[in-house]
């Protein structure tokens, strides 16, 4: 049997799915990151003192980055796997030969993939207003990698317990989208009041972006080992979990 | 000789429902086998568990000597599936879900490009390749399920009610397709609704009842034993009153008299005959009907 082949197909069918509707993927978060990078970065940053040392704009940069990469890998997981339940071809999948780790981990790379894309549109939107050298491309590397395979994975795990579409959205609105904008996306810990920089410490989101900004600018809120070791142990346990639900066939089988 | 499916014992609850209640059989490799039963009885249920669509609580099963839950990849390996209900890669072509379907069982692209074009004529696909499956007509779509399960030349073809819905002329093609198949060695595991069809292709038939295996004999041997013969006797003038030594043939009267119905166990045309010979009743025409698989079906069910 020529496991390689299967888990290769799937990752290529992933990767196949988010491109042949590239408007709906691909395109928004570019266009929005634009916005995002023209008004808060360009026009109001203008207005706001350095950040850690470095202008608004600059520093503002690094956190839009992880917040597509999380927003892209999780909608590309849970979009692809309820999709896919909806739809029932599931089971296309689920009666071949391949392992259940090899079907988990082909549908992260899917989203791993995705997220890159965007990530990578959003970094040249970015060369428009301002460019800066990447401090330590390495670490950047590693959290963009397993920010995205851990988000990969939570959209699959929502993807098994939604019943409908709105579930999805659900997680976003009410969980993603503040944990990103409580992780210091758009500020410095230093800007909060202290009580709530106490409680951004058990947001792992604000690790995500700490990290990514240490790799970009060589600056960061939290200590950049301690970082790497959240996003790292994050991810194998999601990881775990997800390959488990497959293996029971949580909602996957009947 | 390992059987190419082994069930022992098996057991499957929706909840509180038991859908399959222990049930034990075995498909011979090579074998048209059958599997028969009404709405909601466990057949697909049945299949869910043997191809990985379905957990189970208690019981063996396994495809070639694979446990399905142990050996799940190998087992998997096997089987080909045709699903009841269409169940394709909206995103894919139809080409494209061939393809990539044979990806996953691990051929490699060229191998899969070119079994996929051989099918896709085969199937009568060829110019809509390039579709998506929801601009196929019903007919195309069942054609293209069967296609899919195809792709990896599986050494067991499950089918679901293949014929479900489908026009008169696909399902005599239909027919023929998997007979050949079947003669080239692969063993086929049908579950249908139409009785016609089981009776024409399976060599075994398997009845499942309420999640229970009911009868399970040689198609041939299914018929013969649920019910004999029936022979009608059309008379030229009615006949008023019933004849007393008939009684025990438990005759069925029609036709306000003009005609005799009754199964042909042991002695009973001559006794019918005779005693119609002493009452001066001639008969005008004598009429034999063959009993189907759904008439030993339908009593089956009845007597459960």
């Amino acid at each position: 049997m020529r496991t390689f082949v299967g888990f290769r197909t799937l990752v290529i069918r992933e990767i196949y799915r988010f491109l042949s509707v590239f408007t709906q993927t691909i395109f928004p978060p570019i266009v929005s990151s634009f916005l995002y990078i023209f008004i808060f970065g360009f026009s109001l940053g203008a207005r706001i003192q350095e950040v850690q040392g470095v202008s608004y704009l600059t520093f503002l940069i690094p956190g839009l980055i992880m917040m597509y990469v999380i927003e892209g890998s999780y909608t590309n997981a849970s979009s692809s796997l309820f999709i896919s339940r909806w739809a029932n071809n599931i089971e296309e999948l689920l009666v071949t030969p391949l392992s259940y780790w090899e079907m988990v981990a082909a549908m992260l790379i899917g989203g791993l993939v995705r997220s890159f894309v965007v990530a990578t549109g959003v970094y040249g939107v970015s060369l428009l207003f301002v460019q800066f050298p990447v401090a330590h491309p390495l670490t950047v590397f590693y959290f963009f990698v397993f920010v995205s395979l851990t988000f990969s994975a939570v959209g699959m795990m929502i993807a098994l317990f939604a019943e409908e579409f709105e579930h999805l959205t659900i997680m976003t609105t009410f969980v993603i989208t503040p944990l990103v904008f409580l992780g210091g996306v758009f500020n410095s810990m230093d800007m909060v009041p202290e009580a709530l920089q106490w409680i951004t410490r058990y947001n792992p989101i604000f690790y995500m972006v700490s990290g990514i900004r240490y790799g970009m600018l060589g600056v960061s809120d939290a200590s950049v080992g301690f970082s790497m070791w959240v996003v790292f142990l994050l991810f194998l346990s999601l990881f775990i979990v997800t390959v488990y639900m497959f293996r029971i066939g949580f909602k996957l089988r009947k | 000789m390992t059987p190419a499916i082994a069930i022992q014992h098996l057991t499957k609850f929706y909840r509180r429902f038991r859908a399959i209640d222990d049930i034990s059989f075995e498909v011979a490799p090579g074998e048209f086998f059958g599997f028969l039963g009404p709405n909601g009885a466990g057949k697909t249920t049945t299949i869910s568990v043997v191809t990985g669509l379905a957990n189970y609580q208690r019981g063996r099963v396994s495809v070639l000597g694979h446990d399905v839950r142990r050996d799940y990849r190998l087992a998997r390996a096997q089987i080909g599936l045709v699903p009841q209900e269409f169940n394709f890669d909206p995103f894919l072509s139809a080409e494209q879900i061939l393809t990539f379907e044979a990806g996953y069982f691990g051929l490699l692209r060229e191998e899969a490009r070119k079994r996929a074009h051989e099918l896709l004529n085969l199937f009568g696909l060829w110019d809509k390749r390039r579709e998506g499956y929801k601009k196929l007509s019903g007919g195309m779509k069942r054609r293209l399920l069967i296609a899919r399960a195809l792709m990896h030349q599986p050494k067991i073809l499950i089918l679901d009610e293949p014929t479900a819905g489908v026009d008169l002329e696909l399902r005599y093609w239909l027919w023929d397709f998997i007979r050949e198949l079947n003669q080239k060695g692969t063993t086929i595991f049908l579950t249908t609704h139409y009785i016609e069809e089981a009776e024409k292709l399976c060599s075994r038939i398997g009845v499942i009842h309420q999640g229970k295996i009911v009868a399970l004999e040689p198609t041939e041997n299914l018929i013969r034993t649920m019910s004999g013969e029936e022979v009608e006797f059309y008379l030229k003038n009615k006949i008023t009153e019933r004849p007393k030594e008939l009684e025990s043939l438990s005759l069925i009267y029609e036709d306000g008299g003009k005609k005799l119905r009754f199964e042909d166990k042991g002695d009973a045309i001559s006794k019918v005959l005779k005693a119609l010979c002493h009452r001066g009743t001639e008969v005008e025409r004598i009429g034999v009907r063959r009993p189907t698989l759904e008439d030993a079906f339908l009593k089956l069910i009845r007597k459960k």
